[in-house]
């Protein structure tokens, strides 16, 4: 065979391929397996089909749980996610789906926030069966478990305050997060104690929590954070001071005359945020403070209030922080 | 020598090319198929709904870098924030605009001037000032002098406030679910997937081709948009879908990139040394951490997240494409001592001489092919049924290549209107014909700028749109 008839022979072939690959194509068309949208025939299948299983005899045998229990600890990560999904949906109506979840957040946890986002949204349902897990030898379980109880008010109250002194600083920092939602004098009392934890994570999580509780009582206790070596901590400190309202001016004015400079510059956007220098340079009978502000603040601090004042915006009103929690 | 023996040399070196080459997709697309099917079973069990409401997935800091984009901008940050993510932020970074890009984002989003703190983590261009939206707390807007897009993408990771960095273009238009999409996946392996990228569409217009943000109406129905689109599901479904299975996916596209933000500080963000940044960062990515030999997974997956810009006239597309070309030899250059080594294993024995061989001598031997074929036929020194038989092998091929590509689009649950895939279809075979030449010219004259060491951007001018509210 020559050049050119191999070259035909396989051009035949490759033709072929072709075709039939462009065939494939259309016949899934035309048999009506194809879809129109992003996902949405899976989706829409997936979704749809749990409910009905999930009210057939089929599910009550001891056989699904375990086959479920086993899709939970199976080495393949998509039986785990495909097990859980499942679990989640069942637990809407079946205990013992609430239970396997609980059991594999506790003992398989490679996908633990899967299994998570399923228990916290079978709130209020799931609390009491979370707390042994609170004591679980593993970090994640307990982290998970303690920021899981953030939904019950009560038990973290109860419960949670032991874990501030826990050796895992994401477990101390989920037990401040879950402690903010409580309120109470306890959690301010952690709160207070973990603004000088040795990890960053920690102060961050701390500071919040106390401005949280006390509002702007707390100011004295989180502003030293404003100087803080980790720019999380001084970010998180910015914005629980923000969050605590105008009232804490009263507190951040005898910053700006910090010797520390990253101190003297929090306070000032912390007064910016706030609303205080617009307010100041609406009433325009305290040019003081204002200057003393605006010094603390630098250039684009001066240059964006001006701009405010010019184009008659203004930033606070009740203390609006900008930020949600950076996690 | 006589011209018979020069052509016979020359005829030989391109089937050996051409035998190489299309050997090479034809496994990558075997392997991309593999993949695709993996990843079509991970989207099925797995419940974006979830992901996209619970609060125990990352945050995600979204960067946008704008350079006079005041026509595409709104629409993308728009889109951007109505995505579908529990806890995200919007950092838009002005790059010291000369056009009304500025203006028109603090109309469409009532900005404020503020101050704001950066986290000091790299060094940028000066920042002029910041911008709050007093519509959406979590739009954060940086206006500062012009950098370049590495700069201004810098000068928003130095204010990122969550785990996760998605580097976003501002011609970029986004689905609901991007980011619930691409977080389930960064989820399974936290500690391994520090990087990861998904299939962008192309579009005239990205606003009007996605509809209630999630349907989309695409393919565009011109012959210059499709036949991009056609390159498009090449380069994702059948190279880098396959790269990201075989461990070396060396381009997560600028247009969406999600990065691990410990990692990007490590490496002090995206260089400002090159002429474009996400390729380069790849490659760096790559480069140190196999050097460190730490264990680490950069993936593409094939879920489509968003609609981009195509160029719609040749003009623009042939500026495109020379940057493009320019950028790879640049970045080929750069990290040439990983070609062949060992140490850094499938990324140096397999990624890299794929990218010689695809990228680099391409439009080279496309040229001396063409040439050597014509000069051959007009001098009776070619036998013309090989060229006819050659052209014809080629096309077909092509044509195979698309349409498997199209093949693992329609698996995934993402196929276009029976209407457009039809077009897509009837219009591969003419390819070769009416789209490569402008391809080969296009990476012909940005190898011939690179050789002359031409750095500049290029960028092409933006299609004329609507205006939008």
């Amino acid at each position: 065979m020559d050049g050119p008839a191999a070259l035909i022979l396989a051009c035949a072939l490759a033709a072929v391929c072709w075709l039939g690959l462009a065939g494939a194509i259309l016949i899934r068309r035309l048999s009506a397996r194809g879809r129109t949208r992003s996902g949405e025939h899976a989706a829409i299948a997936d979704a749809s089909a749990a409910p009905r299983m999930s009210s057939g005899p089929s599910w009550e045998a001891a056989g699904t749980r375990a086959l479920l229990e086993r899709g939970l600890r199976s080495g393949d990560s998509d039986d785990r996610i495909a097990s859980i999904g499942v679990l989640g949906r069942l637990a809407s109506e079946h205990e013992w789906a609430v239970d396997c979840l609980v059991e594999g957040l506790a003992n398989w946890t490679e996908t633990p926030e899967r299994v998570a986002a399923h228990l916290d949204s079978l709130a209020p349902r799931v609390g009491e069966r979370l707390v042994p897990l609170l004591g679980h030898p593993d970090d994640v379980v307990r982290f998970y478990a303690v920021r899981l109880l953030g939904r019950y008010r009560a038990l973290a109250g109860r419960h949670v305050a032991a874990l501030t002194r826990d050796s895992c600083p994401n477990v101390r920092a989920a037990a401040l997060e879950t402690l903010r939602e409580t309120g109470s004098s306890d959690a301010l009392r952690c709160a207070l104690q973990l603004l000088d934890d040795d990890h960053p994570l920690v102060r961050a999580h701390a500071s919040r929590t106390a401005s949280r509780i006390s509002g702007p009582a707390a100011a004295r206790f989180v502003a030293p954070l404003l100087s803080d070596p980790s720019w999380w901590v001084r970010d998180a400190a910015r914005e629980a001071l923000v969050a605590a309202g105008p009232d804490v001016a009263d507190m951040m004015l005898p910053l700006l005359d910090d010797e520390d400079p990253a101190r003297r510059s929090g306070a000032a956007l912390v007064l910016q945020d706030v609303g205080t220098i617009d307010e100041l340079a609406r009433s325009g009978d305290r040019q003081e403070p204002l200057e003393r502000i605006l010094g603390a603040g630098g250039e684009r601090l001066r240059a964006a209030a001006a701009a405010r004042a010019e184009s008659g915006q203004s930033l606070g009103g009740g203390g609006s922080s900008w930020v949600g929690t950076a996690s | 020598m006589s011209l018979e023996a020069v052509l016979q040399v020359l005829v030989a070196a391109c089937a050996v090319y051409l035998g190489l080459v299309y050997a090479s997709y034809l496994w990558l697309m075997a392997v991309g198929l593999w993949e695709n099917r993996r990843r079509v079973r991970e989207h099925t069990i797995d419940d974006v709904a979830t992901v996209a409401t619970s609060r125990f997935f990352p945050g995600v800091s979204v960067v946008v870098a704008a350079y006079n984009e005041s026509a595409a901008l709104p629409s993308a940050v728009r889109s951007l924030l109505a995505l579908d993510y529990s806890e995200f932020e919007v950092i838009v970074v002005n790059d010291g605009s000369t056009d009304e890009t500025l203006e028109r984002l603090v109309a469409a989003f009532d900005l404020v001037p503020v101050e704001a703190a950066a986290r000091g983590v790299v060094e940028t261009e000066r920042v002029r000032g910041y911008y709050r939206s007093t519509l959406d707390a979590r739009l954060l807007v940086i206006d500062k002098d012009n950098g370049g897009k590495a700069d201004a993408l810098n000068a928003g990771l130095d204010h990122c406030r969550f785990r996760y960095v998605c580097g976003v273009d501002a011609d970029t238009v986004f689905a609901r679910d991007a980011l619930s999409r691409v977080m389930r996946v960064v989820s399974r392996d936290p500690a391994r997937i520090v990087g990861l990228t998904s299939f962008v569409e192309i579009a005239e217009d990205p606003s009007r081709a996605l509809v209630d943000g999630s349907s989309f109406t695409i393919p565009d129905s011109r012959p210059l948009l499709a036949y991009q689109t056609i390159d498009y599901l090449r380069a994702f479904y059948n190279n880098r879908i396959a790269w990201s299975r075989l461990d070396f996916m060396l381009c997560a596209i600028g247009a969406f990139q999600v990065w691990r933000r410990d990692l990007l500080d490590d490496l002090r963000g995206w260089s400002r040394d090159f002429t474009c940044e996400d390729i380069e960062l790849t490659f760096r990515v790559h480069e140190v951490l196999r050097r460190r030999g730490r264990p680490y997974h950069v993936v593409c997956l094939p879920d489509r997240v968003g609609v981009t810009e195509g160029p719609d006239t040749v003009r623009k597309l042939v500026a495109q494409r020379e940057r493009w070309q320019r950028v790879i030899l640049e970045t080929w250059w750069a990290y040439r001592s990983m070609c062949l080594n060992r140490r850094y294993g499938s990324v140096g024995l397999v990624g890299m001489p794929f990218y010689l061989l695809s990228e680099i001598v391409a439009p080279v031997f496309e040229l001396v092919a063409v040439v050597t074929l014509c000069v051959g036929a007009v001098f009776g020194l070619v036998d013309w049924r090989l060229c006819v038989a050659v052209t014809l092998l080629i096309t077909v091929l092509n044509s195979l290549f698309s349409t498997g590509a199209l093949l693992m689009v329609d698996l995934h649950g993402q196929v276009y209107r029976r209407r457009g895939l039809v077009r897509l279809l009837l219009l591969m075979p003419l390819e070769l014909f009416v789209y490569r030449p402008v391809m080969t010219w296009a990476r012909i004259k940005g190898t011939w700028r690179f050789l002359r060491g031409d750095r500049a951007w290029h960028k092409f001018e933006r299609n004329v749109r609507a205006e939008t509210p």
